[in-house]
């Protein structure tokens, strides 16, 4: 856990302690919450309520809520850049949040955790000009922030500063993005950081689980089944002139998507980012082929040693990319299956009928290639494979009896209620432009979300139930102590059990 | 039904703050009303977009609890969720004598298993397959979470709730014309709830203590430090509560918790958002309104005693180790809560901040070093957590950290530092008017803790701090008298015995 929060509140000082000291009735939905797009507060359907209670309020007359989100403009500089910008002329704020098309999917498989190490030390480490306590010091005495950042399939820079420092905050960010140093030192710190970082991996299940569950979804081979953090090896593989190998490549103006809001004006402000820019020249990239992930479902049982009173368990499948059709009826059915919190099935028997879990859900990862399917929960160890079989057997129903027209309106109703809230803020609509284009949906996704939404009917359900879950061929993986469960493993089939040690040290 | 005027407003803010060095005066403008039984109503306007951000905060929380029913604020948390006698139930009239043979059959099991050698097993299984029975009947007359499905359906985001040490908060976001749906659910909740599936959902947060808590180095770090910390003040137990607390918590003692504390006298309302504050007003009247006052409940009146020496608790797990670092500090109100917020941000936020130059850029020892100081409703700590980095040990950063303390207390923080953290404080505000989800919930918990004024202030008094102040206050409180010392060591146990200690 490093300091990234540069703004300093009192209240947010606050709200950590309150985090740390307190408990919620919500369940945790850790690593892959499936991806928040939300629903137009028009007409709220309710059929057959059940109760007096809900009867009354479903008597209750709204006034219709007409709004209209103001969108951004979108424009392509000479250099490449696509630029969303939106003018909020109400708070002196002023903010970028950049995507550029990277990621640890380019890396070689020997020298894995390389992007997320130029992520960290382009920032970390300062620029030819800048040293880094320089810039630290620049940037957080007028209460700024540059940040970046590499994940697995993408990578990103945000600027956040107050409308009076926009020249210094620019000048900044462009510095960082243009020129990093990489300076040896600062390297090696981060690291020996990372490699910390997984000396504790194995520490809490909540860190092995999903890092396991990987390597067990994909093929040795595909950089989904690695670590972007890397590994021990790996780490030590890495040479600083990868590293500015690895960002002169991929970070170029025809590289970036940019979303710009707050209280500026648009000429003014296309004026300054060609002149920090000016030297930020275009560059046709090579981007290394990614192998495609292999679409086979093969059915394996996973089990790790750990000395715990609760079995951690994930279980799924290969799923679907980001792009896929059916990306809509897939959504509302992980919303009845287990997605869309308590009143979802796997969560309403497995937590909340039988008292057998806190956190159990269900989602898709929908990443470029195909990502998965998976079903989670954490159950004392007396109750582990009751609780499996619980969740499993939801899997199986779905598939094979039409939803309740209560369940889909239930899913349906709440994607299109909460659709207001994807514009709560002009740093949040820029930033949606930004993702919707880089992930390469249609730029009228946002137009066109509620009819989508609208569309689904429980046929298309059933249908994509049996095409995208396969509950016979799951590949299931439990962390715990399995002379503490209710029954052995082997009840799914042959156990293979994974050691541990390898990573840590 | 009152139907409600949602006028339309093109993306403009119109928040009544006022004006300072960047055009704006640091403070909120809210609108507060009591209604007659005590509920307090705050409300601020923001018309940018047509949401409301609501929070209903009780002030109840595990400072509340005594031995024997720790955790039971936060169970209550939960059960708030399971319906009402309108809401969650196909007929109330039909559930109710089921209820009460539950409670009666609960109470029958618990006499027989309390017997020992002298159980009758024969009776006791004839009892759990009647209350199995019970239970398999009252469920075809449940319905589901339904509370939480007709927010849902509504809308309704950041749905959820959380218990403190001193308040619990019910949080949701709405489309701004549902207010009304809020207002008539949430005042139900107050006045006809039902505990049903209590031993379901106490089973869910034993499975939350041992997620969080049990399999959690981290989370069992912060239990055993407060646990040696207060030795009388209730801030000793975890929110979530012991394991055998919550195992043995009877529907009766939440019920008696429920009368005392959810009463209209103990509640705030915040309402934030694109609303017509008299429209608020005449609305929360309406379905509020007619809830009974309670007697006030039960002050804390434990006080800590002064700490006589330092205090260290090792507690070995599974687990690299984690450092933790606790010194008593005063309540809220208390004039150098503001030095402590002062201090916080000095060692602890940014890049630039002095634990972070020095115990991970520097000496490189550690991965992770933090100091929180927030304000509490009574007297709590001042805590420093950290990660060393290996071979580096909890000790070694240990003293590092002591070390940064002692230059608080020896040498003036610069003008610089104290500049740099006015402008942070400053800026921090303003970007804090953006949201009106984080507007209401930083409302509400200084409302529950102190009031909800304090923020207005907050600015002037921690830009008032001076170095003289630090100095003062660091030397009063960071003593090896008034601290206690947590460390995680790393035991493995059973089969991985063999691996201690492998290869490093």
């Amino acid at each position: 856990m490093k300091i990234k929060e540069v703004n300093f509140s009192l209240s947010y000082v606050f709200i950590l302690v309150l985090i740390l000291s307190s408990f919620s009735i919500g369940q945790a939905k850790i690593l892959f919450a499936y991806d928040e797009h939300s629903g137009q507060a028009i007409e709220p359907v309710m059929t057959a309520p059940q109760s007096e209670g809900a009867r009354i309020v479903s008597k209750f007359e709204y006034e219709p809520i007409e709004f209209t989100p103001s969108k951004p403009e979108r424009l392509v500089l000479d250099n490449g850049m696509v630029l969303y910008l939106l003018e909020d002329h109400e708070l002196p704020l002023f903010k970028i949040s950049a995507n550029f098309r990277t990621g640890a999917v380019y890396e070689p498989e020997e020298k894995a955790g390389l992007a997320n190490l130029v992520g960290s030390v382009m920032r970390r480490g300062g620029t030819k000009s800048r040293t880094p306590e320089q810039m630290n010091e620049e940037l957080e005495f007028i209460a700024a922030s540059v940040e970046t950042g590499i994940g697995r399939e993408s990578g990103s820079a945000s600027l956040s500063t107050m409308k009076k420092d926009i020249d210094k905050g620019l000048e900044v960010f462009a510095d960082v993005l243009m020129n990093p140093a990489f300076p040896e030192e600062m390297i090696r710190k981060e690291k020996d950081e990372i490699l910390e970082g997984i000396r504790r991996e194995n520490d809490t299940p909540r860190t092995i689980i999903f890092r396991e569950f990987r390597k067990i979804m994909y093929k040795a081979d595909h950089p989904y089944s690695r670590k972007t953090i890397g590994y021990k090896d790996t780490i030590e593989n890495i040479t600083r002139d990868d590293m500015i190998a690895f960002h002169k490549k991929y970070f170029c103006p025809n590289n970036v998507i940019m979303g710009i809001s707050g209280d500026f004006d648009t000429q003014e402000i296309l004026g300054k980012l060609k002149a920090v820019f000016a030297d930020w020249k275009k560059a046709e990239i090579n981007f290394p082929e990614v192998p495609a992930v292999e679409k086979t479902f093969k059915r394996s049982i996973n089990y790790i040693y750990k000395d715990v009173n609760q079995a951690s368990v994930v279980f799924g499948h290969i799923g679907i990319h980001r792009l896929n059709k059916d990306y809509f009826p897939i959504k509302i059915m992980n919303f009845i299956l287990g997605g869309g919190s308590f009143t979802s099935r796997i969560p309403s028997k497995v937590r909340s009928d039988e008292g057998l879990a806190y956190s159990a859900y269900s989602g898709f990862h929908t990443p470029r290639d195909l990502g998965f399917f998976f079903a989670s929960c954490q159950t004392k160890s007396e109750s582990t494979v009751k609780a499996i079989n619980f969740a499993l057997d939801e899997v199986r129903k779905i598939r094979e009896e039409y939803v309740d027209d209560d369940e889909l309106e239930l899913a349906k109703d709440t994607y299109i209620n909460q659709f207001i809230f994807k514009f709560t803020s002009s740093a949040s609509i820029v930033g949606q432009m930004v993702g919707i284009e880089y992930e390469g949906l249609p730029l009228d996704y946002l137009d066109t979300y509620v009819d989508n939404i609208k569309a689904v009917t429980k046929e298309d359900i059933a249908r994509v139930a049996k095409e995208y879950l396969h509950p016979d061929d799951i590949k299931l993986l439990v962390i715990g102590d399995m002379e503490q469960f209710d029954k052995p493993l082997a009840e799914f089939g042959e156990v293979n059990t994974i050691e541990l040690e390898n990573e840590q040290e | 039904m009152k139907k409600f005027r949602i006028k339309i407003v093109v993306i403009s803010v119109i928040l009544f703050f006022c004006v300072n060095t960047f055009g704006q005066k640091l403070k909120l403008d809210v609108r507060e009303h009591t209604l007659d039984n005590g509920i307090k109503l705050l409300m601020l306007e923001k018309h940018d977009v047509p949401i409301v951000s609501l929070r209903i905060v009780y002030k109840v929380g595990s400072v509340n609890e005594h031995p024997g029913i720790t955790g039971a604020s936060h169970l209550f948390e939960h059960m708030m969720f399971k319906g009402t006698e309108i809401f969650g139930t196909k007929d109330y009239d039909s559930e109710k004598p089921l209820l009460v043979k539950e409670e009666e059959l609960v109470s029958d099991i618990t006499v027989e298993k309390s017997r020992g050698n002298e159980t009758d097993n024969e009776n006791l299984k004839r009892l759990q397959e009647e209350l199995e029975a019970v239970w398999k009947e009252q469920k075809d007359l449940i319905v589901k979470d339904e509370m939480w499905s007709i927010y849902l359906k509504n809308g309704a985001t950041g749905l959820n709730a959380s218990t403190g040490n001193d308040a619990t908060y019910y949080y949701c976001n709405l489309p701004a014309n549902r207010l009304e749906l809020w207002a008539f659910m949430e005042s139900d909740r107050m006045k006809n709830l039902v505990l049903r599936e209590f031993y379901s959902e106490r089973d869910v947060v034993m499975e939350e203590r041992r997620m969080r808590t049990e399999n959690s180095p981290f989370g069992l770090l912060i239990e055993q430090l407060n646990a040696a910390t207060f030795t009388a003040h209730p801030y000793s137990w975890p929110v979530i509560g012991w394991m055998s607390d919550i195992k043995n918590m009877k529907k009766a003692e939440v019920t008696k918790y429920f009368e005392q504390y959810y009463s209209p006298n103990n509640a705030v309302i915040v309402v934030v958002g694109d609303i017509n504050p008299d429209e608020v007003v005449t609305l929360i009247e309406k379905y509020f309104g007619d809830i009974q006052r309670q007697p006030p409940p039960p002050e804390v009146t434990t006080v800590e005693p002064e700490q006589r020496g330092e205090r260290r608790v090792y507690v070995e797990y599974d687990a690299n180790p984690v450092l933790a670092i606790a010194y008593h500090k005063p309540a809220v109100g208390h004039p150098d809560q503001y030095v402590f917020d002062v201090i916080s941000a000095i060692l602890s936020n940014g890049r630039t901040s002095r634990l972070y130059k020095s115990l991970i850029e520097e000496k490189r020892m550690a991965v992770m070093a933090h100091a929180y100081g927030g304000p509490s409703k009574y007297a709590d700590t001042f805590i420093f957590f950290s990660s060393p980095r290996h071979p580096h040990t909890a000790e070694e950063v240990e003293a590092a950290i002591y070390e940064e303390l002692e230059k608080l207390k020896t040498t003036p923080v610069t003008d610089r530092e104290l500049q740099k953290i006015k402008n942070q404080l400053e800026a921090g505000f303003i970007r804090s008017l953006e949201s009106a989800s984080g507007l209401a919930s930083e409302i509400s918990s200084y409302e529950s803790i102190s009031g909800w004024r304090y923020i207005n202030t907050l600015v002037e008094k921690t830009v008032a701090v001076t170095p003289e102040d630090i100095m003062r206050v660091a030397n009063k409180y960071f003593t090896k008298t008034n601290r206690t010392v947590a460390i995680i060591v790393n035991k493995k146990k059973g089969k991985e015995a063999a691996h201690e200690n492998k290869g490093s």
